[in-house]
């Protein structure tokens, strides 16, 4: 957990990109949120490595919502269920239903649906939020948490001269 | 826009994936190879063996070759073998771990070939122990185990007991003649043996004289003293004491033979009905007249009928329940996992994927028929998904003796019972040198046309089957009138009809079979069946008899010889009673005569004297 913290600093607080910061941590949300072993994963994990983003916060963010899913299961099947029986979308996932790369991609599994389409919904509203509070808090916070004593704290941790050292 | 793209991220991503995909074109054949040697072995309880696997990726092929299926009765031999099998898959349900198989060939199929090694399973070994043999000693254990399983088989066996010989009949029924005689003779034995030492007790004719000898002695010539009375008296008394002990002995034989004679009695109206009881019950079991023709048929042609059959229900059994969709535990877990992890939901349509789904799989299988091709469609175990009933459909091609063979069937598993249906037609199946297992009987040559169908719906079955022989052609090695004449019978018949049916359980169906030939041989049958049924009749009553004899001795001499011994104790009884009475009043009688005679003569003295007296006064 320490390690995660001083990690999470260490990002903040070096000349990343926001954009990129951001991003790995919005992707993280279908990693972590959905069940893994998916046909989209799979299409996730390929962006992350082609895609220029910040692989620590990705990694950080997959670990973190691995957690909440926990917590948001049953949210996300109750949606996947109401979606998948929804009378206006029938013909639609009837047609999808029709193929077998789309029944690979397992759409019609409640959890699945469900968590993908709130991964859908707040991965722009999470990148730009996380982009826009990144900015905020280099321009602003940066300066100031570093002297705060929990700062001080975790860069005297062995941790995050072990972390340093690595160059991560 | 390229300072967005990470180019070792690319790499390291495409050496990922090449990685995986060489772990599994190496992995995945081996992977393959031991799950279909572990849970299929799991599910059929006996190995299976396979020889390869393989794996082409351009297209999806999965190739396997030598594999061997155990027969879990016989684990010396396969239910069935092939050589080789080749199974186009489709990749994207593979994805869903969904095995959609759409053509699948086997090679060199055999079934119930020899296997080197034993295919028991090691947790089994106990349990097949008995049943491994060694391979050349497996047909012959099949053929004992079809005969024990045909001793077994009521319908069958019954058939086959219509005309056994006297001594047959005897030796396998029970007898009420064996039970009552039996007890007939136990209860002789303990009333001899009773008789024997009562009688032993009573005196003889020498014993009966060596009384009266002493008596004679004890009662000669006069009394000449107080003492020598009473030496006599003491001696008399000694003979009346035995007389005493004698005549109990008298009492207890008398009793014996009154009990034995009592017992016995009873007993032997009930052992002299026996025979005909007994021959009663068995003229009623083995149809000892002419009717018994009807079960001619099923002699001649059941064991056939039924070994065949036996056959197919086996093979039957062993691949029925593997079509049986296990909904109610995909339920279970669906319902477990809808609370941990969601659950599918199914929609309409045209491309339905369960779990293992062979659309078309066909293969050639080598019997001592000829050559069948069997092209089996919709093999899986959830037909409800598929909406779908297994099709199978095999052909004869190359066939020895046979025009044309076809058997059609449909397994339906779609509700939850279940219903499979077979069809089969066989034309002009030239029968040759055919063992009709009856007075040497032999079907020398014939053409049979079969149609048969059979309905399993659960655990029951109904079939219906019948055979149209034409050109047929009998002959006996026998010697026998009964061959000769069967020969002569069958010699006028050309064609006929052989019909069958089984219905109940499969696992034990009531079978009949019935045909025109049945009323054919029994008109020729009708006289001689008679003669035979006389001789049979007679020789049955000749041997209960025997039988009885053997029991009872010959039970009317025994009881006039009780009636005599009887007499004579009663004859012995009385002589004694009135030797002892007679001697002992004689001699009371001698004492008073004794005594008489001396007041006698006092008296003539005194009347003499008075006589004289009187003259004298005159």
């Amino acid at each position: 957990m320490l390690g995660m913290l001083a990690n999470l600093f260490k990002v903040l607080n070096s000349d990343a990109s926001p954009g990129q910061v951001a991003l790995g941590f919005a992707f993280a949300l279908f990693i972590g949120l959905t069940p893994f072993l998916s046909l989209h994963n799979f299409i996730i994990l390929f962006l992350v490595f082609i895609i220029r983003v910040n692989l620590s916060t990705f990694f950080l963010g997959c670990a973190l919502f691995s957690l909440v899913a926990y917590g948001i299961d049953p949210l996300s099947i109750s949606l996947g269920q109401l979606l998948l029986n929804l009378p206006e979308l029938q013909d639609f996932w009837i047609g999808l239903y029709q193929s077998d790369f789309w029944r690979a991609s397992k759409f019609n599994h409640t959890l699945l649906l469900g968590s993908l389409t709130i991964s859908s919904i707040l991965f722009i509203p999470l990148f730009l939020t996380l982009t826009l509070l990144i900015n905020v808090y280099r321009d602003r916070f940066m300066k100031w948490f570093e002297t705060l004593k929990i700062s001080k704290l975790i860069k005297a941790s062995k941790f995050y001269k072990l972390y340093e050292k690595l160059g991560a | 826009m390229t300072k967005w793209i990470r180019w070792s991220g690319l790499i390291g991503f495409t050496v990922l994936i090449a990685l995986l995909a060489i772990f599994w074109m190496f992995a995945a054949a081996p992977i393959i190879k031991f799950s279909i040697e572990k849970f299929g072995s799991d599910a059929v309880g006996a190995k299976i063996d396979v020889a390869e696997v393989e794996l082409g990726f351009n297209p999806l092929v999965l190739s396997i070759s030598g594999v061997e299926v155990t027969d879990k009765s016989a684990p010396m031999s396969n239910l069935v073998s092939f050589d080789s099998a080749v199974a186009d898959l489709s990749l994207f349900p593979l994805l869903l771990g969904k095995s959609i198989i759409q053509d699948m060939s086997l090679e060199g199929v055999e079934f119930g070939s020899i296997r080197k090694t034993s295919g028991a399973l090691e947790n089994n070994d106990e349990e097949t122990s008995e049943k491994v043999v060694e391979p050349s000693a497996v047909k012959q254990a099949s053929v004992s185990s079809v005969e024990t399983e045909k001793a077994q088989d009521k319908p069958l066996s019954s058939t086959s007991e219509a005309i056994p010989s006297a001594d047959e009949i005897l030796a396998r029924e029970p007898l009420v003649t064996v039970t009552r005689g039996e007890q007939f003779k136990l209860s002789l034995a303990e009333h001899k043996k009773e008789l024997n030492e009562s009688i032993a007790l009573v005196p003889n004719a020498s014993a009966m004289k060596g009384y009266q000898n002493d008596l004679d002695v004890v009662l000669a010539g006069k009394l000449k003293s107080v003492e020598d009375f009473k030496a006599r008296k003491k001696a008399l008394d000694k003979i009346k004491a035995q007389f005493k002990i004698d005549q109990k002995a008298i009492k207890r034989a008398q009793a014996a033979i009154k009990s034995a004679k009592k017992d016995l009695g009873s007993q032997w109206p009930l052992l002299k009905k026996a025979p005909g009881e007994d021959y009663k019950n068995i003229k009623g079991k083995y149809t000892l007249d002419a009717n018994g023709t009807s079960n001619l048929t099923a002699l001649l042609f059941g064991d056939d009928a039924g070994s065949y059959a036996k056959t197919g229900l086996k093979y039957y059994e062993k691949l029925s329940p593997l079509l049986a969709s296990d909904e109610e535990a995909e339920l279970i877990k669906e319902q477990q996992e809808k609370r941990l992890t969601g659950s599918f939901v199914h929609f309409p349509t045209d491309r339905p994927l369960p779990d293992f789904w062979v659309k078309n799989l066909s293969f050639s299988a080598k019997l001592p028929l000829g050559e069948v091709a069997v092209v089996v469609k919709d093999i899986t175990h959830q037909q409800d998904v598929i909406n779908k009933a297994t099709t199978l459909k095999a052909d004869g091609r190359n066939m020895n003796n046979l025009k044309a063979l076809t058997l059609n069937g449909v397994l339906d598993h779609r509700n939850g019972q279940g219903m499979d249906t077979f069809d089969l037609n066989i034309q002009n199946w030239h029968l040759q040198a055919l063992n009709l297992g009856l007075a040497g009987l032999e079907l020398n040559q014939s053409n049979l046309n079969v149609q048969a169908d059979v309905t399993f719906k659960g655990s029951d079955m109904n079939a219906h089957g019948q055979g149209q022989f034409s050109q047929a052609e009998f002959s006996s090695k026998d010697r026998t009138v009964l061959a000769k004449e069967m020969v002569a019978a069958l010699t006028n018949i050309d064609k006929f009809v052989v019909s069958g049916k089984a219905q109940g359980e499969f696992s034990s169906p009531n079978l009949s079979i019935q045909s025109d030939l049945d009323n054919k041989l029994s008109k020729a049958f009708n006289k001689r069946l008679q003669q035979k049924q006389n001789e049979l009749e007679k020789q049955l009553k000749q041997k209960l008899a025997d039988k009885l004899f053997s029991y009872s001795g010959d039970y009317e001499d025994q009881l006039r010889e009780l009636n005599a011994t009887e007499g004579g104790l009663g004859d012995t009884s009385k002589a004694m009673g009135k030797m002892a009475k007679a001697e002992v009043s004689s001699y009371e009688d001698q004492l008073k005569a004794d005594a008489k005679a001396k007041a006698d003569k006092k008296k003539d003295k005194l009347k003499d004297k008075l006589e004289n007296k009187f003259k004298k006064l005159f």
